[in-house]
């Protein structure tokens, strides 16, 4: 029979995996508790930051200076702050700039770094030894000393914290993806699409990316929680997120150290979200890649 | 029984009635405090950080100084030079210089080096930088006679020249190393100090050591200091809880001013005081609606500064309302007249509504949009920004918070494209000439970053310099404040600082002052054991 | 395998010209420079642009940019790294007691890591799936979620309110008073090994679960000589050598990259540095310094990849 395009993608399909996915969620849940812990950490940081305006009992910028300091009871069910703004409300708005910083970094750096590390294996020989440089240039440096270039560059602020988390992550996700793609760039069906005539973009884009999905996905889900942590130090040391914005990393800045004694709740309760938020994310991850590295699998 | 109880009593209370001042001095020990900041070169002319005052100052000494146990901070008094004259009509003023000063390397200190030392402060040759040059534009000429007289010649009177004299800043160097090389001192130290230089391990810290050839025979008390450089406030404090530190001299919070005594109680002792520093709002007069005053005025009346300051007071390193002067000094404006200026009234309410129709007068929409540029300094510039950005939400003016790094902060301002900034000042004595200098038409003084010309300002200015009847230059000095803050509101002025010293009790000798560039020499401080 | 070698240095050259050029031009990107942050820095009351401009041309800023890199990268052939624009001292004078404590910091903080990897990620290889497994990953990612600035906050001050005292101020080298320097970095090093142990442990893992894989160990758990087998063959030491390489990579990121760490235990270390110089726009310092982590860097990878041909030749032919 002819070799038509039609043909090409059945037995592409036939090549590529088969998923369903809410048996696969389930499966995963049941064979991978700590995972399925991290996964409803997860979902339920996302539903606080979504619902955050209905759920936070107060306006996380208001002032009470009658209320400073005043400890976890009704009215203020995590105390208030410095300023007398209602903890509470602070860290429900805070799961927000947590989720937005993270999920915009992770997805900036996984988009570049993935597209990047595919094209770099796809095309080979040269422009791959070039980009492997540039990305190596990229990976010498710290992760901090980079992102406190960009933020110097930039300034601070929400948005350049993102871009400024994001630049780091892209050699990390290329070199990754780059691998894998490698392994993925030498089966038969690739060869069966150039000869098909299909263009380059549609190879990558249809054929190769869908597979490094898997690598991407993780490296996504870890550098999320380390996105966290990121925009967590760079606040403390004055270059992230700015009052009166409410983030967790900016709330256990300058006063809740002082406090730490007097009013421990400033700090406690923003430290736990994070470790908890980042945790989340890291037990989601960890288990991800094991139930998605075939090495591993229990047969 | 009960007569030796008695008795025991009444020797107790013989004990305690004996003022703790009636101890005298002793000798020995070695001084520990942390200092946040590292200087970038020893020379005091040239650089502006405290971070060289507090690690240096003690290895030289100056022409005259503020007298350290004077908690005003405001009378020179001598130190080098032992007594002076001025001419009647103002414009010579002769010292007479100490005999007996030596340098650390045994060598006598005479005028010339006095002459030398101000030449470069004044007329420094091409390419020596003096970062105060501009403050002794008064100056026609320095001139040493013989070897124990100095003598400034001026080209008008002016009243604050002896304060100028008694800077921190103005090292006596030696005139013959000056000769040879005149950037020596940036990386060396030869002074008259009561300390003599150690080591200075980058980094971490400097260390030095009794003189004993000093002038002021008896001192210093101490046998050596030990400056260790912290950057991080938490570890400065947990030093001196920890007994590790005895002192920092510049400034802790109230919050760890409480935690100190709650931790060590009487093994703590507190010094506070307002201090000469204060954060001003600049207003860049170039940038519509800025120019226009009803806008300015709205902007500082929107400010409830009387409740700020008692809640700021608690959390950061603010507390006074004042005007343009350290309230409390001689020429400061009492608070009854004060709260007549814009900003200052005591009805809060009122003064909101006020700011809310001068804004609609100006045309302004309700949530009108402005960006505040502020710099990365945790304290007290963030708890500043967070309570003025929630008054002027409070008037309807929605606020962007800009914050720009600490050092490229006023590169960016000096451009010229912020809106509303945060502007500061730090003086070492609390003198109006030094402190109003900054809001004169930008023209006259380019730091002034507000970019507006206000002649009738700057008349007052000049009036008030040439004043030599101090009820006279009050009077202008009120004139000069009312227009600046309350008739015209060019520049508004936030909290005065506050400065609070928690110590070791160990620590005597010691007098707080409105500066923390001030009383750094050691010379005075002993400790107890 | 001369040739392998011969081909992994050349191709590091390239890379440190790249890492050259782009913190050279990253700085220069930056708004504001060392003149301002030094005169400006505290307000400029009485300042002058024309003293400015000649400390400017003191430093060389005034000069083409092209002229001032290839000016740098002259001198560093020359083995001179400059003179800090900030102090106008050497170089090489300020890093020297910085780069000490960094890397001493560095490897005591990588030592605890890896003990505490190997033993954990065994541990729970061994008994995947129970909760010694749960265990020891929960402990192993606690320590990689919590701010490392949180931990080294809550560490001091328990350390100051339950045991009244407090680790020294000022950093003694180790060959001059080895107590005083271990009283001063045992903390942030347990701090971060902690931190770092994570990787390690992941990885310990997941090797020592292939191991466990291999035909032959199964056969001998089966028949309960597996414990012998796995301590004696070699089959332990396939499953570290990962877990060190991966550790030693993360290794060459603890030189510079511990600012948080730094500032909280206040210690006087490469990563203050680099904040300082970054906000003082000392070029010639930061650029020396990102060289200096850079090198480092690249030449752990480049031992790493030697010492992982040197045991699999078929690396060599790729």
């Amino acid at each position: 029979m002819a070799v038509t395009p039609h043909t090409v993608d059945e037995l592409t399909r036939a090549a590529e995996p088969r998923s369903g996915w809410i048996a696969a969620v389930a499966k995963f849940a049941r064979e991978r508790p700590l995972g399925a812990i991290g996964g409803v950490i997860i979902l339920v940081m996302v539903v606080v930051a979504a619902t955050a305006g209905f759920l936070a009992p107060e306006d996380p910028l208001a002032t009470d200076y009658a209320a400073m300091l005043s400890a976890p009871g009704p009215g203020h069910w995590l105390g208030t702050d410095a300023f007398g703004r209602d903890v509470l409300s602070r860290m429900i708005y805070g799961s927000r700039t947590a989720l937005m910083v993270g999920l915009g970094a992770s997805l900036i750096g996984a988009t570049f770094g993935g597209v990047i590390g595919v094209a770099s294996a796809y095309f080979g020989g040269r422009a791959d030894l070039l980009v492997q440089r540039v990305m190596d240039v990229f990976f010498a440096f710290p992760v901090i000393i980079l992102a406190l270039a960009v933020v110097s560059i930039l300034g601070t602020g929400v948005g350049n914290v993102i871009l400024a988390i994001a630049v780091p992550m892209v050699p990390r996700c290329a070199r990754v993806v780059r691998a894998s793609a490698l392994s993925v760039r030498e089966m038969p069906y690739v060869d069966a699409a150039r000869a098909a005539g299909y263009g380059h973009r549609r190879i990558i884009l249809r054929h190769m990316l869908p597979n490094v999905m898997a690598p991407l996905l993780i490296m996504a889900t870890a550098f999320l929680g380390e996105a966290i942590l990121l925009e967590a130090s760079l606040s403390f040391l004055g270059l992230g997120v700015t009052e009166p914005t409410a983030a967790w990393g900016l709330m256990l800045r300058g006063a809740a150290v002082e406090f730490a004694e007097s009013a421990p709740w400033m700090a406690v309760f923003p430290g736990l979200a994070i470790s908890l938020a980042v945790f989340g994310f890291n037990l989601f991850g960890d288990s991800l890649r094991d139930a998605l590295d075939p090495r591993l699998r229990t047969q | 029984m009960r007569r030796l109880a008695r008795l025991l009593a009444l020797a107790a209370g013989a004990v305690l009635a004996f003022p703790a001042t009636a101890q005298a001095p002793r000798s020995g020990g070695e001084l520990v405090f942390p200092v946040p900041s590292e200087p970038p070169s020893y020379d005091g002319h040239r650089e502006e950080t405290f971070g060289l005052i507090h690690p240096l100052a003690p290895f030289y000494n100056t022409l005259l100084r503020v007298d350290p146990n004077d908690p005003g901070g405001t009378k020179p008094v001598p130190s080098i030079a032992e007594s002076w004259t001025v001419s009647p009509d103002g414009l010579t003023y002769t010292f007479k210089i100490r005999s007996g000063v030596k340098f650390h390397d045994g060598s006598a200190m005479t005028s010339k080096d006095v002459k030398a030392t101000y030449d470069k402060i004044i007329f420094p040759p091409a390419g020596v930088g003096s970062t105060r040059k501009g403050a002794y534009a008064v100056v026609a000429a320095v001139e040493a006679p013989d070897p124990v007289t100095v003598v400034f010649k001026l080209k008008w009177p002016s009243a604050s020249f002896l304060a100028g004299l008694a800077s921190p800043w103005n090292f006596i160097y030696k005139a013959d190393i000056l000769a040879k090389d005149m950037h020596w001192y940036e990386k060396n130290i030869m002074g008259t100090g009561p300390f003599t230089f150690v080591e200075h391990v980058k980094g971490s810290h400097v260390v030095g050591k009794k003189f004993p050839g000093y002038w002021d025979k008896g001192k210093p008390y101490l046998d050596g200091y030990r400056a260790i450089f912290m950057r991080d406030s938490a570890a400065q404090v947990a030093a001196v809880r920890g007994e590790r530190a005895h002192i920092q001299f510049r400034s802790f919070t109230p919050k760890d001013r409480d935690n100190l005594k709650a931790a060590l109680g009487d093994k703590i002792t507190v010094q506070e005081s307002p201090w000469d520093c204060i954060l001003m709002v600049g207003i860049n007069h170039q940038k519509k609606p800025f120019d226009d005053k009803r806008v300015r005025r709205a902007l500082t009346l929107a400010l409830d500064r009387h409740t700020g300051s008692k809640a700021l007071s608690q959390i950061a390193i603010v507390k006074s309302v004042a005007g343009v002067q350290v309230p409390g000094t001689p020429f400061a404006t009492p608070p009854e007249e004060l709260n007549k200026l814009a900003g200052y009234w005591t009805d809060a309410a009122k003064s909101r509504a006020e700011a809310k129709r001068l804004l609609k007068e100006a045309g302004l929409p309700e949530g009108f949009s402005f960006t505040f540029s502020n710099r990365g300094i945790p304290m007290p510039y963030e708890p500043l920004a967070v309570w003025m950005i929630d008054q002027w939400r409070q008037v309807g003016l929605d606020v962007k918070h800009n914050v720009i790094e600490s050092r490229a902060y006023f590169g960016v301002i000096r451009k010229g494209d912020a809106e509303v900034f945060m502007d500061f000042q730090c003086g070492y004595i609390v003198e109006p000439d030094l402190d109003m200098y900054k809001f004169l038409s930008t023209e006259r003084n380019p730091a002034n970053y507000g970019r507006y010309e206000d002649p009738v300002l700057d008349d007052l200015y000049d009036k008030q310099s040439r004043a030599t009847n101090p009820e006279e230059r009050k009077k202008l000095i009120r004139q000069f404040e009312k227009r600046l803050l309350d008739e015209e509101a060019h520049y508004l002025m936030t909290l005065q600082w506050h400065r609070i010293i928690p110590h070791s009790s160990k620590v005597k000798g010691w007098t707080i002052t409105p500066s923390h560039y001030l009383n750094n020499t050691l010379d005075n401080v002993w400790l107890t054991e | 395998m001369a040739y392998y070698i011969l081909k992994r240095l050349l191709a590091i050259i390239p890379t440190l010209l790249g890492v050259a050029v782009l913190i050279f031009l990253l700085l220069r990107v930056v708004p504001g420079d060392v003149v301002e942050a030094r005169y400006m820095g505290e307000g400029g009351q009485f300042q002058s642009q024309d003293l400015m401009q000649i400390e400017r041309k003191k430093l060389g800023l005034d000069q083409p940019l092209w002229k001032q890199f290839t000016g740098w990268m002259w001198g560093i052939l020359h083995l001179d790294f400059g003179l800090s624009m900030w102090t106008g001292a050497p170089i090489t004078e300020e890093i020297q007691l910085r780069f000490a404590l960094s890397l001493q910091l560095a490897l005591m903080a990588s030592t605890v890591a890896v003990l505490l990897a190997i033993p954990l990620g065994i541990l729970a290889a061994l008994k995947q799936d129970t909760w010694v497994d749960y265990a020891v990953r929960v402990f192993s990612i606690a320590g990689l979620a919590m701010p490392s600035f949180w931990l080294g906050i809550l560490m001091i001050l328990s350390m100051l309110i339950f045991f009244k005292w407090l680790p020294p101020m000022v950093f003694t080298p180790l060959w001059v008073n080895p107590w005083e320097n271990l009283a001063q970095l045992i903390w942030p090093a347990l701090a971060v090994g902690y931190r770092y142990s994570a990787v390690g442990t992941r990885m310990m893992r997941s090797t020592m679960l292939e191991v466990l894989r291999e035909d032959y160990i199964r056969t001998a758990r089966a028949k309960g000589l597996w414990l012998k087998l796995i301590l004696t063959r070699h089959a332990l030491k396939n499953a570290i050598l990962p877990v060190l390489t991966i550790m030693s990579l993360e290794f060459a990121f603890l030189l510079g990259g511990l600012v948080v760490t730094e500032q909280v235990f206040n210690l006087n270390g490469l990563g203050m540095l680099f904040v300082e110089g970054i906000a003082r726009r000392d070029y010639t310092l930061i650029q020396a310094l990102v060289m200096l982590v850079a090198s480092a860097f690249l030449f752990v990878n480049f031992f790493v990849d030697i010492a992982y041909a040197w045991l699999d030749p078929r690396i060599r032919y790729r």
